[in-house]
């Protein structure tokens, strides 16, 4: 969030800013929560509930119990399922914070020939379909296997370099963002002192940017844990992400004779608890990196 | 576009007597050639090839190659050995055109703007009532973003287990009277795809429609209340406007997220999704890793990109004018 926002939101406090008559603003706050709490409860009471009772179609339970936690972990592989995504996504966040970094850095200071092109790219890259993406890869990786001999598909560094293809310039593009509002002097004081950019770059801009190198992370180990496209093709059961085994096990409980809508509430709410606490934690960053980003 | 549009910015925290650090090749008539020739020595290009590699790598190499396998007749069979496959020029185009793909875009482009429209009103709204300070306004904020902050793949595993014909939403129909139906399947699926993408998607216009608000001077507000302006004239006359950029630039980027949309529609309905919510993302994925015509699904996919290109470069061109703005503002 810029300093610019910041001043904004202070001044803009006050009686004289009021934009609604207080009951249309009672009014359209709750009708607003009430959309979106409504069947967020609905999911909490459902996880606290029995399949019976879930199935029955009660809102509230009869019965609260959290059995639905703990018999979640036998009937579906989530716990596997979350490890790798945590591996993946984890790897997939310090690469693209990493490389990221140093790649806005340049794009930022320095004029080349090229470098509009680049940064457009980096933009329209984020709005290119997952499934052109996904295509290629695909063939890519299973003619790797053909061709050389190695098995790409369903190891877990075939979807880490997958995750690369959208992570890497979403990274990218949140650190130019940011980059682009640091002032230049105190590195040019550092580059007259003689300092190099190896120096510059370790002892000025990334201590100075370590929260956007943090958030553009945490977008892209998000991005990796959010995504269904790409691990349904490129994941074999072993390797499933937590995604891919919630949409897996969501699809064949229906078959079955009793569906398990509890334990599956248990579990969706189970995939989303990472995502939540990383908001959280660094809401004020992430919301911020949201709109400047301006990609999901 | 070359990058002369950016040159001509001053250069952040360098002397006056240095020349434009921005020049590309040096080849300015700018004083101190020996100034700047250490600039030029000290620009670090070699810092871009490590994600300048990689990103060839992973993304330019495959965006060439979904090119080509476009033009060849690649299916399970000839994927052993794609080099080899017979290239057919045009005729997967022709093929997707002749096999629903108008039907799939029409899909797309529908759901898609629909989901839009109706996410305006609620997001402003929501920024709106959320702009004055009260207490308990930080909760209210945080609950409006929960929709957003919650993966996709958990909004439609929740939403396909509500609306299941013995689900909780039919379950309170038939209390109120009404009989609820089918929501996953036949016609009405179209709808259900849209509601629920409004439900997971309307926090995006008022995370950008906040953010615009915030933006807007204190002294605008000052001098409506001191003009006497009641709060419905204020509103559409005074602050509205200043929403229009950013929302319209919002509605942008909205509608090209609803379009490329695969996991909501992929995980409501499964795969192959009903004909009525067979949009692009579904029908490539389908065309290719269920039906493994993989040639054909990449002349799917280019369409569909072409079909992306149209407010990807609307977007690019308002986003133009941001590079400049931050270039100016220092």
């Amino acid at each position: 969030m810029t300093a610019a926002t910041m001043r904004g939101r202070r001044t803009a406090a006050g009686e004289a800013h009021r934009l609604l008559p207080r009951p249309l603003l009672v009014i359209v706050t709750v009708a607003l929560c009430a959309l979106v709490l409504v069947p967020i409860l609905y999911i909490l009471l459902a996880s606290l509930n029995t399949d019976v009772g879930v199935a029955e179609g009660q809102f509230w339970p009869s019965t609260f119990s959290g059995t639905s936690y703990t018999r979640i972990w036998t009937t579906a592989d989530l716990s596997s399922g979350i490890l790798n995504s945590l591996l993946v996504c984890g790897f997939v966040a310090i690469a693209s914070a990493l490389l990221g970094t140093i790649t806005a850095y340049v794009l930022v200071r320095f004029m080349f020939v090229g470098r509009l092109t680049i940064l457009r790219g980096l933009v329209g890259l984020q709005s290119v379909p997952d499934t052109l993406m996904l295509l290629p890869v695909f063939v890519l990786f299973s003619s790797a296997g053909n061709y050389l001999g190695i098995a790409v598909i369903g190891t877990r560094w075939g979807l880490f370099v997958a995750y690369l293809t959208f992570a890497l310039p979403f990274s990218t593009w949140v650190m130019v963002t940011y980059l682009r509002g640091l002032p230049g002097e105190l590195e040019e004081a550092a580059r007259m002192d003689g300092a190099t950019t190896l120096i510059i770059l370790s002892r000025i801009i990334i201590p100075l940017s370590l929260p956007a190198i943090v958030v553009s992370g945490i977008f892209a180990f998000l991005l990796g844990w959010n995504d269904v496209l790409f691990a349904s093709v490129l994941t074999r059961p072993e390797t499933h992400t937590a995604a891919v085994a919630l949409q897996v096990f969501g699809t064949t409980q229906e078959g079955g004779a009793l569906p398990v809508y509890s334990q599956l509430m248990a579990a969706a709410l189970i995939c989303a608890v990472p995502v939540v606490l990383l908001y959280m934690l660094f809401q004020r960053y992430l919301v911020g990196g949201l709109t400047a980003g301006g990609v999901k | 576009m070359t990058d002369d549009s950016v040159t001509t910015r001053p250069p952040r925290g360098d002397t006056a007597d240095q020349p434009p650090a921005g020049d590309p090749a040096g080849s300015g008539s700018g004083p101190a050639p020996r100034r700047r020739g250490v600039t030029e020595r000290q620009r670090p290009l070699w810092l871009l090839a490590p994600g300048g590699v990689l990103m060839t790598l992973v993304i330019l190499i495959p965006l060439v190659l979904a090119f080509y396998i476009s033009l060849i007749d690649l299916d399970q069979y000839t994927l052993r050995r794609w080099l080899q496959a017979p290239f057919i020029g045009g005729q997967n185009f022709v093929e997707a055109f002749q096999s629903g793909l108008l039907h799939s875009i029409w899909i797309s482009v529908s759901f898609a703007v629909l989901s839009t429209v109706v996410t305006i009103p609620l997001g402003v709204a929501a920024a709106i009532v959320t702009q004055n300070a009260y207490r308990g306004r930080a909760w209210v904020r945080a609950t409006f973003l929960i929709p957003y902050v919650l993966p996709s793949f958990v909004v439609a595993t929740v939403w396909r287990t509500m609306l299941q014909p013995d689900g909780i939403v039919n379950a309170w129909l038939a209390k109120l009277g009404v009989t609820g139906g089918l929501w996953l399947s036949g016609p009405r699926s179209y709808w259900t795809l849209i509601l629920v993408e409004i439900w997971a998607a309307w926090p995006f216009i008022y995370l950008m429609a906040l953010a615009a608000l915030q933006g807007v001077d204190g002294e605008v507000h000052e001098a409506s209340a001191i003009d006497g302006a009641s709060w419905w004239p204020k509103l559409t006359h005074v602050i509205l406007p200043y929403l229009r950029g950013p929302v319209l630039l919002a509605c942008l980027l909205a509608t090209l997220n609803h379009i490329n949309n695969f996991t909501l529609p992929f995980v409501l309905f499964g795969a192959p999704a009903p004909d009525d919510v067979n949009v692009m993302p579904m029908l490539v994925y389908v065309t290719s890793f269920q039906s493994l015509r993989f040639g054909l699904s990449a002349a799917m996919a280019i369409v569909s990109l072409l079909l992306i290109a149209i407010p990807l470069f609307a977007y690019l061109r308002a986003l133009r004018l941001d590079v400049h703005e931050d270039g100016g503002r220092k």
